[in-house]
């Protein structure tokens, strides 16, 4: 019983494994918009400071200064609109993340696994689960209607991966301008990581000019955009450089940097990064929930080749899972979980066929069929046999 | 959690734009008011000008300086979420990157036997999903929820009449709910409170138990007996089976769970039971990686987790053998088998006690046998 309880038992501090990206993605939403706002500030406040001086220090006639003035109070009004703006976009993270803490919170209340609470909860958990999963690959619409039918809109990010959907699709259509404007829009946090994002797409650039045997639009893409990372790409460069000798036809050595497999390494690459940049998993969790959990629940009958093993133990009167059709060929690709103890019914017997039941089970099917005394049937090949037949089995 | 909502208040309360908006908002007055002052007076232009210049650098310092609160504020949440949530690796965990068509098989029967027929449609399109699952689900499932809603609204009819036609394999499974919902609807019939009830129910009972009969006799005729409850309807032992709402969401989940089983499915989504096993694994998995990473040790086995993961008990669904000899646990090369004692031993261990045939002791008991008298038993 002592182990039946401690393994009922929930740890809220270690159970949200699973959970980190629900406040990490905010938190950085907000730092963005916080740096947004800051870039705002200082603009607009040097450009009014210096008008404020640049009047200050000169004589102009009173209608002058006025207009000096006006264009200060337009542009400082300017900036106020884009701070309210700003700050609309930040109430509505503040409120996201409440309702994400709360939601967190709501684990701390539950002490058991077996509570109906934390099935609840864990329900939740897996449309959270499931919307992560659909965004990243791409099925917005069945993302944004189960998000809406579950009223869990507050818990995922659908904004955040649409746009990083779209991007991918521009590349994958093998336009730059998408993914270079988000580039441009996140420049400093991309330095900041080293990214060399920028550089690959405009080195693609550059290639598809090459291929297309625009050779002077080339050269003066890479003087504009290419040449200002020399330093840090020597060897992209000089390869660059000599690849507008050899035609796409005879690429020689520069067969990689005319393959079409490089547009999804860009794909990738730019995934990686946004991903990196919001401090979210780059993979989906749904993947880590369910291989952690098919190795849990799977059993070395799940795979039986002998189907006459697939036996249900007689406390669940459920199929397993992992044997259930949903899940019983992706669970081969897992291992199956460790037990130091056995697992079995009380009172086992063994029938003539060889298999083995719990004495109960076989009482309650006896009288469930209304079979004569003395009389027992398997559960599982349906055959019949005299109850002096079976023999008592000892599992230590 | 505290830490964290304690930080996310001052994010709320405090260190906000709203600060710096206002400070941005006293520059503008300031602008309007030396507009103001020059529209009325044109001579104090250049004195009011050159005021203004420090006046509207002490504003925006002010400004930066609200903004400076929000950026401490944004990094102590951030702290505080660090503190919480220890970057983890999961991606050692991620062995189904390269089976997506399975998963997105598996989702779109989930959201089938969930009955969230709508976005089962949008998925199955999205995901191109048409071939891998068979359109039958679907008519299955929507009706499953039919006959639910129905007994919900406490009418037996479809169920029953879904019952009746599934009797063979009902019975084969050693179901008798086809005669629960039977009783139940008796039961209805008697104490339900409709004018005439006994006479319909006594009508019920002959026109449908007829098939029950040898195999529930004990229990037709207790039906039989409460024919003289119904006017005592509150103390009768039936009162309770007809007003409970539990009773009827067992009749639910029993029907359920005969009809998931007759597909061949698992009455609960696996779906969710995997996730949420999954779930409770991790904080095993992920300290057993840590140790084995900084022990540089691999796992011996790759077919099997290298750790014991604790599941409740619900989460069992198979018999399991480890055998107390080699403490492995028993598989399709390495079956079970029982020893004529009654004792039960892996093949591979049988096979290392007997060497090469010979007579051996029982591991557990005094009696000793020989390997060739050892039976394969089914678990």
């Amino acid at each position: 019983m002592m182990a039946t309880k401690t393994s009922a038992t929930l740890n809220p501090e270690t159970h949200l494994l699973l959970d980190q990206p629900l406040l990490r993605l905010p938190h950085e939403v907000l730092r963005k918009i916080f740096k947004t706002s800051q870039k705002y500030v200082e603009q607009d406040a040097k450009r009014i400071t210096d008008l404020a001086k640049d009047a200050a220090s000169k004589s102009d006639s009173p209608e002058a200064s006025l207009a000096t003035l006006n264009t200060m109070i337009t542009r400082i009004q300017g900036l106020k609109r884009k701070m309210e703006t700003l700050h609309e976009d930040e109430k509505a993270v503040h409120l996201q993340s409440r309702k994400r803490t709360t939601h967190l919170n709501d684990l701390y209340s539950l002490s058991s696994l077996l509570e109906d609470g934390y099935g609840r909860w864990s329900k939740v958990r897996l449309d959270r689960l499931l919307v992560d999963y659909m965004l990243r690959n791409g099925y917005s619409e069945s993302a944004k209607k189960l998000a809406q039918e579950k009223d869990i809109e507050g818990l995922v990010d659908v904004d955040v991966f649409l746009q990083c959907w779209s991007i991918e699709e521009s590349l994958r259509k093998k336009s730059t301008v998408e993914c270079l404007a988000w580039c441009q829009d996140n420049k400093n946090a991309l330095k900041k990581i080293k990214s060399t994002l920028e550089f690959e797409l405009r080195l693609q650039q550059y290639i598809e000019l090459v291929r297309a045997r625009k050779l002077s639009d080339a050269v003066s893409y890479a003087r504009k955009h290419l040449s200002g990372n020399f330093d840090t790409h020597k060897d992209d460069f000089h390869r660059a450089s000599c690849m507008l000798a050899f035609p796409p036809e005879r690429p020689g050595p520069y067969k990689d940097l005319y393959a079409e497999s490089r547009w999804d390494h860009l794909v990738k690459t730019f995934v990686a990064t946004h991903h990196n940049l919001y401090n979210i998993p780059q993979g989906p969790l749904l993947h880590v929930a369910l291989s952690a959990g098919l190795s849990a629940l799977k059993t070395p009958s799940c795979h039986s080749a002998l189907q006459s093993r697939s036996n249900t133990a007689s406390t669940v009167t459920s199929l397993c899972p992992i044997c259930s059709m949903e899940l019983n060929n992706l669970a081969i690709h897992v291992p199956y979980g460790h037990h130091t103890t056995s697992w079995v019914e009380h009172d086992l017997v063994v029938l003539p066929n060889g298999r083995v039941y719990g004495t109960k089970r076989l009482e309650d099917l006896a009288s469930k069929l209304g079979l004569e005394a003395g009389r027992i049937k398997d559960p599982i090949t349906g055959e019949e046999w005299d109850s002096i037949e079976v023999r008592k089995v000892f599992i230590s | 959690m505290d830490a964290i909502e304690k930080e996310l208040d001052r994010l709320t309360g405090k260190a906000n734009l709203s600060k710096s908006i206002k400070d941005i908002d006293a520059c503008l007055e300031l602008l309007m008011a030396a507009r103001s002052t020059i529209e009325t007076d044109p001579s104090s232009a250049a004195s009011t000008l050159s005021s203004l210049e420090g006046q509207l650098k002490t504003g925006f310092d002010k400004t930066n300086d609200s903004l400076k609160e929000v950026y401490g504020g944004l990094n102590k949440y951030g702290k505080a979420l660090d503190k919480k949530f220890k970057p983890v690796n999961m991606s050692d965990y991620d062995v189904l990157s390269s089976h997506q068509p399975l998963i997105d098989r598996a989702i779109a029967m989930h959201f089938l036997r969930e009955g969230n027929f709508d976005i089962a449609d949008t998925f199955i399109s999205e995901a191109k999903l048409s071939e891998s699952v068979p359109p039958s689900l679907e008519t299955e499932f929507r009706d499953m929820y039919r006959i639910r809603e129905a007994l919900r609204m406490r009418n037996l009819a479809p169920a029953i009449e879904w019952a009746a036609s599934k009797r063979e394999q009902l019975e084969a499974r050693g179901s008798n709910l086809e005669f629960e919902l039977h009783r139940l609807q008796y039961v209805v019939l008697l104490f339900g409170g409709e004018e005439g009830g006994a006479i319909k129910a006594l009508e019920y009972s002959r026109r449908e138990f007829v098939p029950f009969q040898q195999k529930y006799l004990g229990e037709i005729s207790q039906l039989a007996g409460a024919l003289l409850w119904q006017q005592k309807m509150a103390s009768s032992p039936y009162a309770e089976l007809l007003n409970s709402e539990s009773s009827w969401e067992a009749v639910i989940d029993s029907f359920t769970s005969e009809f998931c089983s007759l597909l061949r499915l698992s009455a609960e989504s696996p779906l969710y039971v995997a996730t949420t096993a999954g779930a409770i694994a991790l904080p095993t998995l992920l300290k057993m990686t840590s140790i084995m990473k900084e022990k540089k040790t691999e796992w011996t086995s790759q077919n099997e987790l290298p750790v014991e993961i604790p599941l409740p008990d619900k989460y069992k669904f198979h018999s399991i053998f480890v055998c107390p000899v080699s403490k492995e646990q028993t598989t399709d090369s390495n079956p079970p088998m029982m020893i004529p004692c009654g004792h039960v031993l892996a093949k591979d261990s049988l096979n290392k006690l007997s060497r090469s045939g010979n007579r051996f002791k029982c591991p557990y008991c005094p009696a000793d046998s020989l390997p060739k008298d050892a039976r394969e038993i089914y678990l």
